[in-house]
């Protein structure tokens, strides 16, 4: 039994140093175990590595991302450190268990802040619009408290009606498990493209118009519709319209994302809830939400029900210019019948523009032919009539209207403090009433960098000139004809948006559009106001533009001075400038900053510090730091400690014994091999043959004072000169390490003053590999060594590295390339491991560094065309 | 590699069969059920390798139909996938010891080389347990 013990002893515990032959093949396993969990290791190493970098992608900008993007990267990055302590573990026997209680700490310090929720007031889902104001967003939604207080505290007329608060949208959601569902979907999808957000819109639409509203609900709308009904004493219907929490603030102004449902009857109230509330589900709101970094849990739909008024005219104003912030005049934008195509941009509109003078004065009176009006059935819906050509061309509403509305802009301006986008409609009576009202973002026109006029050559013809500033500015781009929900898929990057009507659905787009031109639609629709809060060049109300302009065609457009020019336009001021990062400050933004501060700082960089410690991983980044050095010292020191012969470290022989040894970790080597030598013919480590043919390529002029010997005494020489190594001590320092198998290579190498390391995997699974390298220090003074590393940095970056440099101490890596370019990559780093040495000693005469750059340059050059005759 | 056998647990049948069918061709060998306590059962009468877990499903969810399947073979391997990224979740698993974490959506390949690691690991255990047998049966023969 003793000896049984020994056994297990050693199978479980530390290894000991005597091995007797007789368990030569539970060694063999054992080694192939280390080796496999090695490579777990390293395999989670890189996925976290990973998954850090394309988090601070994102907190760079450039691409929108929603709260499952943080929670699923902060759960793939957890679990990666998680595996790589785990594995680190049953390398080391158990060392490192520290490490288990600071994963725990920070995992728990980024879950307390992804659960962090701001409770929810708990109300009554129905409320009347006579108790509601401002102070109630949060149970009515922005749409509907506004309303509430111009009816209560500004005492203008709006329709009668209640709301569908966000208690009753919380219990829709929650009687039906709503959420779980919808955050699986939202995480399902690569929100990134079209085509899944697409489908996943119509998919969540779906299941919200499936779900049930809960019997108390559809009670309290049946109670507060009859009241209604009681007042007027006979049947109404009624506008459903979104008001949800967030919309309509200053910023952000969300126009148009969300469903209204207009003339609905009592018997389709329920169904027309569930329409509206589904809407925040809509291609449009969806992605809106996603380019402004709003959570999905944060946005609730209460939904207005509003008495409808059968409006004789109606439209939108704005009590100051938006597209100028210099100017103070009240525009009113009206049309006959509904305001509902003002609002929709599909037809021209008539515009009236008033001063504010001492006294109100109408400066612009412009009459469009407004072809067609929308009223209300009687029983349900609503009817698109042709008008009378004398109709059309008739004003829609009158001077005294005109200066009444204009009174009313200025009082709700006056009351709110800020410029105000009001809709309004007049009924058969000659009754103004407000349907809503929200902050207006007014555009400074010096503001736009696209505001000075760009170059333009004899090729830049004028194809068109007029039509109305919806949103200044140029761009120029390829022209791309929208009319079909399909075209929204199609539309590429960077391309100009052509559409009969101004219609909110395009409003999807112009995160991807350059610029938008329109047949139809006034700057008072939903697209001109997404269009200008995003900084897209609008114009609208160019006739005919579909049959002026074909698909594909390069135009300028000059939203600005409205005018459309052939071809591109030469240096538009500011063309490059990158365009807001709309997420910055944004709730979904803090909250990855806040993750992310958790996750991505680096505090242990130097290894050989006293710092290094488990207790000193403050960040998943440090103990994937920590771990991932430590493991490459237990695979190293387990090999050496091992006297297990095909096992041990052998010693380089190429030509000569080299100070080079090889640590064969599972199969790099081609034979068995028991003695103290390797040959080069007997390794087959894909990534360390790489490193050697690049390391032989071209002969080593010597040192910067060239001796004059040959090649080989040069190299034997300098590897084997390993008493100029400086003090510091590391397991593996003082010669020059390979760890090999047939797909991986670790290589630890002094070579004359500087300390290096690389790292590769290259198999045919292109996802998995990598290379990365680091380089640390020399014997010249800090400044030399500074720029020693800085001019090893830039080559490296030349050739497609992704470099970082801190202090004297530079990391690289390149990774998921196919197995021939992550072979070359290598070869490159080895070239330049023998090419670089001693060039510390040069780096402040200028004239040298500039040979020395081109001859690297050359050299890497003819490398290239010998890998490329190789092939 | 060596073909093996791999057993996929999703209540959501489209994704299973999706899954399914593109595992099969890349040569794995591969069975589906729809529920936790079918996967017990599936895995008493068939030889698995690897299992592909998710964790959301009605009846026994994720989490306990791991801890039944490491009862019943601690040395199968398990790999959990989930729509819904939850760290809590996610340690658990692990600490249970699963394989690996993933999340939907993912890259089918990906995902067959994370089956490749899970299996080679599966097979070093195996050919260790059976070494250590040896070893200790050998010491029985020579302590009589």
């Amino acid at each position: 039994m003793k000896k049984m013990r020994a056994i297990l002893r050693r199978w479980f515990g530390n290894n000991s140093v005597e091995e007797p032959s007789e368990n030569i093949d539970q060694l063999r396993v054992a080694f192939r175990e280390r080796y496999h969990n090695f490579k777990l290791l390293l395999s989670a190493n890189n996925r976290s590595l990973e998954v850090m970098a394309e988090m601070e992608q994102a907190l760079q900008g450039g691409r929108p991302f929603g709260m499952s993007f943080i929670r699923s990267s902060s759960t793939r990055v957890s679990v990666s450190v998680f595996r790589m302590i785990q594995n680190l573990k049953s390398l080391s026997s158990g060392k490192y268990t520290d490490l288990d209680s600071r994963h725990t700490a920070i995992q728990q310090a980024i879950d307390a802040i992804l659960k962090a929720e701001k409770p929810l007031k708990v109300g009554a889902p129905v409320l009347m619009l006579h108790d509601l104001n401002m102070e109630m967003i949060d149970a009515a939604g922005n749409k509907m408290a506004n309303l509430g207080e111009l009816k209560n505290r500004v005492g203008l007329v709006v329709p009668d009606g209640f709301v569908l608060s966000t208690t009753a949208y919380r219990r829709f959601i929650d009687h039906n498990q709503l959420q779980v569902e919808i955050d699986r979907l939202f995480q399902s999808a690569e929100l990134g493209t079209v085509e899944t957000r697409y489908s996943l819109s119509s998919r969540l639409q779906q299941l919200i118009i499936r779900s049930e509203i809960p019997e108390d609900i559809v009670d309290d709308i049946h109670r507060c519709w009859k009241m209604i009904e009681s007042v007027d004493g006979k049947p109404v219907t009624m506008a459903l319209r979104s008001s949800a929490i967030g919309e309509d603030t200053e910023g952000s102004s969300f126009a148009g994302q969300y469903r209204s449902e207009l003339n609905v009857s009592f018997e389709n109230a329920l169904q027309a809830y569930k329409e509206v509330v589904a809407s925040k589900y809509s291609l449009t709101a969806m992605t809106y939400r996603l380019n402004k970094g709003f959570r999905d849990r944060d946005i609730m739909m209460s939904v207005g029900f509003l008495k409808m008024v059968d409006a004789v005219s109606g439209g939108v104003m704005y009590s100051r210019n938006p597209v100028d912030d210099q100017d103070d005049s009240i525009l009113i934008n009206s049309v006959w019948g509904l305001p509902k195509s003002v609002v929709d941009g599909s037809i021209s509109c008539d515009v009236f523009i008033v001063s504010r003078g001492p006294k109100l004065q109408v400066l612009e009176r412009s009459i469009s032919s407004k072809t067609i009006k929308y009223v209300c059935y009687p029983q349900e819906g609503v009817c698109r009539l042709e008008m009378l050509p004398e109709e059309s061309l008739a004003p829609s509403i009158t001077d005294s209207q005109i200066l009444s509305l204009s009174e009313i802009a200025l009082a709700i301006e006056a009351h709110y403090g800020l410029p105000q986008d009001i809709e309004w409609a007049i009924d058969s009576s000659g009754q103004i009433i407000i349907l809503q009202c929200r902050p207006l973002e007014q555009i400074h026109p010096a503001m736009s960098e696209f505001m000075e006029s760009p170059v333009f050559s004899d090729e830049n013809r004028i194809l068109f000139r007029g039509g109305i500033t919806a949103s200044p500015g140029i761009a120029d781009g390829v022209i791309f004809p929208v009319s079909r929900g399909v075209d929204v898929l199609e539309f590429p990057d960077g391309a100009i948006l052509i559409a009969e009507q101004a219609l909110p659905r395009w409003a999807s787009l112009l995160n991807r559009a350059s610029a938008v031109i329109t047949e139809q639609g006034g700057f008072a629709g939903h697209l001109a106001n997404v269009a200008r809060e995003f900084r897209i060049p609008a114009l609208f109300g160019v006739p005919n533009a579909l049959t002026l302009f074909s698909k594909g065609q390069r135009v300028t457009v000059d939203a600005t001075h409205r005018v459309i020019r052939e071809g591109d336009a030469g240096g538009i001021p500011g063309r490059e400038v990158k365009k807001p990062n709309f997420m910055a400050g944004s709730p979904v933004y803090k909250m990855l900053q806040h993750v992310s501060h958790h996750i991505i700082p680096l505090h242990l960089l130097d290894p050989d510090s006293k710092e290094f410690q488990p207790a000193n991983c403050t960040t998943f980044h440090d103990i994937t730091r920590f771990v991932h050095e430590k493991s490459v010292i237990e695979m190293f020191n387990f090999g050496r400690d091992h006297h297990f012969p095909e096992r041990s470290s052998k010693q380089l022989h190429y030509r000569v014994p080299m100070q080079w040894w090889v640590l064969n970790l599972d199969d790099g080597f081609t034979e068995e091999v028991d003695g103290k030598y390797i040959r080069l013919e007997q390794i087959q480590s894909i990534p360390m043959l790489a490193f050697w043919k690049g390391f032989v390529a071209i002969p080593w002029d010597g040192p910067p004072a060239l001796d004059g010997r040959g090649f080989m005494s040069v190299m034997f020489q300098s590897t084997a000169n390993t008493a100029l190594v400086s003090g510091v001590k590391s397991a593996f320092a003082e010669r020059n390490y390979f760890m090999i198998s047939r797909n991986f290579c670790s290589l630890s190498s002094r070579l004359g003053y500087h300390f290096s390391t690389l790292e590769s995997l290259i198999s045919d699974r292109d996802s998995e590999n990598y290379t990365s390298f680091q380089f640390k220090g020399g014997a010249a003074d800090g400044n030399r060594r500074l720029k020693r590393v800085q001019f090893i940095g830039d080559i490296l970056e030349e050739q497609g590295f992704r470099v970082e440099i801190r202090d004297d101490h530079l990391s690289s890596r390149i990774e998921q390339q196919d197995m021939e370019t992550m072979k070359w990559y290598v070869g490159i780093l080895g070239y330049l491991t023998l090419h670089t040495r001693q060039l510390d000693m040069i780096m402040t005469n200028p004239a040298s560094v500039a040979y020395y750059r081109k001859k690297i340059q050359s050299d890497i050059g003819v490398l290239k065309d010998k890998a490329v005759g190789n092939k | 590699m060596d073909t093996f056998n791999v057993l996929f647990v999703d209540d959501e049948i489209d994704f299973l069969d999706t899954l399914m069918k593109r595992m099969k061709k890349r040569n794995v060998s591969v069975s589906g059920v729809n529920r936790g306590e079918d996967a017990i059962e599936f895995l008493k009468t068939h030889s698995i390798d690897v299992v592909v877990l998710d964790m959301r499903m009605p009846g026994m969810d994720g989490i306990e139909t791991l801890r039944e399947i490491k009862k019943l073979n601690p040395l199968l391997e398990v790999i959990m996938l989930t729509g819904h990224a939850c760290l809590e979740a996610a340690r658990e698993g692990m600490e249970l010891g699963a394989f690996d974490y993933l999340m939907k959506p993912l890259n089918i390949d990906e995902l067959l080389y994370k089956l490749q690691d899970a299996y080679r690991k599966k097979t070093i255990h195996e050919e260790k347990i059976r070494q250590l047998e040896k070893a200790i049966s050998g010491q029985m023969t020579d302590n009589r």
